[in-house]
């Protein structure tokens, strides 16, 4: 037998697709499948949002409200103003329930089961109860629009997409953005809850003043809060537009804003 | 801090990765190719074969049991691609080019010490390949690869 070294002209065991053709094409490939059964499933939480009765939610949630335990006297002081706001909401099918989560932050979420959430710095900067009332009245405003159960189904299918395409590979990205869809409501339905937040406002007061202190008092308060005024852009971001649409609201129903403040006592 | 910063770094920071890595990773591979032809074209006269028992009429004077091994480790573009990949199915090229550069490495270290030794052929010729687990995981996850050449090393005397 004879041995003849001779080496292959070429090496078969190697596909010879250029890896960054291969990296456009599965990338561009993902991000359709992607966006095609994100866009899918946010058609399927709309209408799931729209045929859930509320006394599921709360049956499915509950758990949630429960843990957030007994009231103190600051939160016993905010579920007050929440239930007289409340009243006026006609056909409200939500048992509110408001807690207080111990933080230096400025803000306010409403969560699946009925749970209004605010911050204890919040009470601490608000100057007056009229104040409180319409942000408070905005988050009554987002279970009126069920914008929490919106955000819930979102930012779960956003994260599960996420993690689907990306396994094993670049890590930070799936949290990032699910991040930003759990957590941020839509122009649209910040309105919506502003417009409510203030009608229920108005309601119990009889006028409207003092109801954006709040919105006013940001962009000065930035120098002295920093980093917790940024959470709260973070959750409700504040334009210009929020403030007008309510002056403008304010003006066409002819509503007062001269009226005297009601002072807030919220200190244990 | 700007609150668009945070995003920026943990979007940013995998994408700077991924173009690194995938210039550092062609680097490697293209000299790695080099090397490797340079050695297969200075071995090639040494015969690396899969023959279990050597032909009668060889004359064996010695032989030993020679090994040759290499660890590989993926590069994150290359894992980035890989788990793409792993969404719709397909030829993984993105390891291809790795199994191969690893497999011929460990053919030529076996061949390397066959020749080294002052042996003249090499029969029986077996690859065998591990997974080497990654400790950051609990287990799940490869940290790396081991490709091990063996084979019978034979010296012989022409009759």
């Amino acid at each position: 037998m004879k041995f003849e070294p001779r080496l292959p002209r070429d090496d078969v065991n190697v596909s010879r697709t250029h890896p960054l053709r291969e990296a456009a094409q599965l990338v561009a490939g993902a991000a359709l499948l992607t966006t095609a059964f994100v866009l899918a499933a946010f058609l399927a939480v709309e209408l799931a949002v729209h045929f859930l009765p509320a006394s599921w939610e709360q049956r499915i949630f509950g758990g949630w409200t429960e843990a957030l335990g007994e009231q103190d006297a600051r939160s016993a002081k905010a579920q007050a103003i929440v239930d007289r706001l409340a009243a006026h909401w006609e056909d409200n099918p939500y048992t509110l329930r408001v807690a207080v989560l111990s933080d230096d932050g400025l803000n306010a979420f409403a969560a699946p089961g009925g749970a209004i959430i605010v911050t204890s710095g919040l009470l601490e900067v608000a100057e007056s109860e009229n104040e409180l009332a319409f942000v408070l009245g905005h988050e009554v405003g987002h279970f009126r629009g069920r914008d929490h159960l919106r955000a819930l189904g979102r930012g779960l299918i956003v994260q599960v997409a996420l993690q689907a395409v990306l396994v094993g590979s670049a890590g930070g990205i799936p949290t990032l953005v699910s991040d930003l869809a759990e957590r941020r409501f839509g122009r649209d339905q910040e309105r919506a809850a502003d417009a409510f937040g203030l009608k229920l406002v108005q309601a119990e007061y009889g006028h409207v003043t003092g109801a954006d202190d709040f919105f006013e008092r940001l962009p000065d308060a930035d120098a002295d809060f920093g980093d917790e005024v940024g959470a709260w852009f973070a959750t409700h971001p504040v334009t210009e537009g929020r403030i007008e649409d309510l002056a403008e609201l304010t003006e066409e129903r002819g509503w007062r804003t001269d009226a005297t403040l009601r002072p807030i006592e919220l200190a244990p | 801090m700007e609150p668009w910063v945070e995003p920026a770094i943990r979007l940013g920071f995998p994408l700077f990765l991924l173009v690194v890595t995938y210039f550092i990773g062609s680097a490697v591979e293209r000299r790695h190719q080099r090397d490797l032809q340079r050695r297969e074209q200075r071995s090639r006269n040494l015969p690396a074969l899969t023959f279990q028992t050597p032909p009668e009429d060889w004359q064996i004077e010695e032989s030993a049991l020679v090994t040759g091994s290499v660890v590989i480790s993926i590069d994150y573009f290359k894992r980035f691609l890989a788990g793409l990949r792993g969404l719709v199915g397909g030829r993984v090229a993105s390891y291809e080019s790795l199994l191969d550069r690893a497999r011929r490495e460990a053919l030529l270290r076996m061949k390397e010490r066959a020749f080294d030794s002052g042996f003249g052929a090499v029969v029986n010729v077996r690859l065998e390949t591990s997974r080497l687990a990654s400790s950051s995981r609990r287990g799940q996850g490869t940290s790396g690869v081991e490709v091990l050449a063996f084979g019978t090393a034979l010296k012989l005397s022409r009759a």
